[in-house]
């Protein structure tokens, strides 16, 4: 019997020393109660003061005893249900655990049969949820854009009504506000059978994005209101530049983000403890060439493995990002920026790594981008999921049965373990030369390509209960009809 | 009487070397024809194996098994097929070739093309050109199946071709190879008549030399 033997399962990665990640910590307490932020929302406001913040005008300024308190009531293990009840896409938060996702609103989309870049529509929201359904290394489902045929204000709901039918693996949403909040609200209530079975089985997370620097808005904080209320599990998540909206220096970015996202962790623990709540946000370079927010850039994985540390040291989980790029189209600097994103990401085990499909400079989406992603995030976690040490493994058994000058292919030990102890690619071919020409002699792209169109031409997700079907068609009834004279 | 062939079937699919002989000797007892244990039972399930080998949705491992498994069962048939006068789709003379001692690719082979009907006659591995000439003479075979999986080692196949042709045997035999250093222009080079990359296209490879597709 083996007594206090230590097992080392998965690949372990540390960036930042205990010391380091403290003065990281007190560095956003610093700010928060010594600058604050400007929060743009009368009742958040009062909602703070009362709870103990210093509130001069707008500006709020948080004492570090009430941030350290929302630390520890917001949960660091949770789970995220699949609305059809299929274990296999309910997403478990913990240490550990690396997830991943497209993300959201791009102006623009590739078309996937054109392979042409346009505004993107409301039928692309459906091809996105399907494929993100049958992809395997993807777990949860954004839209990858903002759809440009409906209502402009009703752009969001419209777009998770789409998305809803067609995967059951969990949502994040975005909504401009109040409205289409409930709008998407409604649908995944309905599904989960009212507001109680919702809470007790959540089956979407609601993404709000406060501004950079220090800057609340009143559609970011209003948002995060309605979640909170309704127990709807919540992202936090500023988007700063380094440079431009932060600071230059990884460091200081860092605390920026920190409390741009802990402001919404102390509100919204206010108003529903316990609430499951991601820190965020993207955090990146602004390129001081070309002047955009760069989704390739080395420094974007290097501050997001730093942001995720410090999510973890305070005991809340990270909404991470990768699999994303700088490049306009399927190329090689696509492949090289997405894939060492992915595995940067699922080396932090940032909880839900999101922008997996994010193309030039998330300008655009690009479901085949996530698609070829899959299997840049099934490599990682091969190799995330480490070394197995035990009798069984060790095989010193096996290796004498076998003995000098035997083979290993027709033994018991190779015949179980070899579809578990192996990674098999999807996309990646590996073929004798004769073998890839004969079929076809395709490039990465190509098969990436097919494998897309032939998942929406086939793939059949799980549908929803017939009941929300009419309470889909019935949202969007009334949104229309709230919109109409706009 | 359809359901002891779709048994004979799964048993090669499942690979469950066990069962085979056991369920190929029951279809015997019960005076079902042997050629019909082989046409409507076993090979099915072999075709089935390649199909699904080539489709990825099986593995070497696997594909191992299931040889095995067909391998067994026809040890168990051959007798009787032979007694029936039912012939073989034709005869391979089989080898990894001299120097080489790698011979897990070629076993496959020659486990899949007896799986589909050929008598093989494996001369296992490090077999110089003299050893193939004996075979070839003493057996009269259709093909000469040569293997190699070292670039330094595939230069004998060439030397084997030339000793055939020297013993005046070349033209009466169709020669094919594999390897992983091999491909075609090297089968054309050196004089095969042809080259398979993996199990399943040798076993077509082989049909359609001996005229059999």
């Amino acid at each position: 019997m083996r007594t206090n033997y230590q097992i080392n399962s998965g690949v372990r990665f540390n960036m930042l020393s205990t010391d380091q990640l403290q003065a990281l910590y007190d560095g956003v307490l610093h700010v928060l109660e010594y600058t604050g932020l400007d929060v743009y929302h009368d009742e958040a406001r009062d909602i703070l003061q009362k709870a103990g913040a210093w509130v001069d005008d707008i500006r709020v300024r948080i004492p570090s005893y009430l941030v350290r308190r929302s630390l520890d009531m917001a949960p660091r293990s949770f789970t995220i249900f699949a609305r059809d009840g299929n274990p296999k896409h309910d997403i478990h938060i913990g240490p550990g655990m690396a997830y991943f996702g497209p993300g959201p609103t791009p102006p623009n989309f590739i078309d996937i049969e054109t392979l042409e870049r346009r505004p993107f529509v409301r039928s692309d929201a459906r091809i996105v949820a399907k494929v993100v359904d049958a992809l395997p290394n993807i777990d949860f489902c954004e839209s990858l854009g903002t759809i440009s045929d409906v209502h402009v204000d009703l752009a969001a709901s419209y777009e998770f009504a789409e998305m809803f039918p067609n995967t059951s693996k969990p949502i994040v949403a975005w909504s401009y506000g109040w409205d289409d909040s409930e709008d998407i609200h409604k649908i995944a209530v309905a599904e989960a059978g009212g507001q109680q079975a919702f809470e007790k089985r959540p089956n979407y997370v609601h993404y709000c994005e406060p501004l950079s620097p220090l800057v609340s808005t009143f559609e970011a904080v209003d948002k995060l209101i309605f979640a909170s209320r309704n127990r709807v599990p919540l992202i936090f998540t500023p988007c700063p530049l380094a440079g431009g909206t932060a600071p230059m220096s990884a460091a200081g970015i860092i605390i920026q983000a920190a409390a741009e996202s802990w402001l919404g962790c102390v509100l919204s623990q206010v108003i529903q403890p316990g609430l499951p709540f991601f820190m965020g946000g993207v955090l990146s370079v602004m390129d001081m060439s070309a002047m955009i927010l760069s989704y390739g850039a080395p420094e974007l994985s290097l501050m997001m493995a730093g942001v995720t540390e410090l999510a973890h040291f305070a005991g809340i989980p990270l909404w991470q990002t990768g699999g994303c790029t700088d490049s306009k189209t399927l190329d090689e600097q696509a492949s090289i920026e997405g894939s060492l994103s992915c595995f940067f990401s699922a080396l932090t085990e940032g909880d839900l790594c999101h922008d997996v499909g994010y193309t030039e400079s998330g300008m655009t989406g690009s479901i085949l981008q996530t698609a070829m992603m899959d299997e840049a995030i099934g490599y990682s976690r091969r190799i995330t999921r480490g070394i197995e040490v035990n009798e069984d493994t060790l095989a010193t058994e096996v290796i004498h049965r076998v003995g000098p000058n035997g083979h290993y292919l027709y033994d018991k030990h190779t015949r179980g373990h070899f579809k578990t102890e192996y990674w098999y690619p999807n996309l990646c071919d590996r073929r004798s030369f004769e073998e890839w020409e004969k079929r076809g002699s395709t490039k990465m792209r190509d098969r990436v390509i097919a494998r897309v169109q032939d998942i929406v031409a086939t793939h059949q997700p799980s549908p929803v209960n017939p009941e929300t079907e009419k309470t889909i068609k019935q949202v969007l009834e009334a949104a229309e009809d709230r919109v109409k004279n706009k | 009487m359809s359901e002891i062939f779709q048994q004979l079937s799964t048993i090669i699919i499942e690979g469950d070397e066990e069962k085979a002989p056991e369920l190929v000797q029951k279809a015997l007892d019960e005076g079902l024809a042997p050629i019909e244990i082989l046409d409507k039972g076993l090979l099915p399930g072999m075709n089935e194996v390649s199909a699904r080998f080539e489709q990825e949705e099986m593995f070497v491992p696997e594909v191992l098994l299931a040889a095995k498994a067909m391998h067994d069962g026809l040890q168990v048939l051959r007798p009787h097929l032979v007694e029936t006068g039912a012939k073989p789709t034709g005869k391979i003379v089989l080898g990894t070739v001299k120097g080489d001692i790698h011979d897990i690719g070629k076993n496959l082979v020659g486990m899949m093309c007896e799986g589909a009907g050929f008598e093989v006659i494996n001369l296992g591995f490090d077999v110089d050109p003299e050893k193939f000439v004996a075979a070839v003479k003493e057996n009269q075979p259709d093909i000469v199946g040569m293997s190699a999986m070292l670039t330094t080692t595939m230069i004998a196949m060439g030397y084997t071709i030339k000793a055939l042709k020297e013993a005046g045997l070349r033209d009466t035999v169709k020669i094919m190879i594999g390897g992983s250093p091999v491909d075609s222009e090297i089968a054309e080079r050196i004089g095969a008549d042809g080259y398979a990359y993996n199990s399943p296209t040798a076993v077509e490879l082989a049909k359609r030399l001996v005229g059999a597709t």
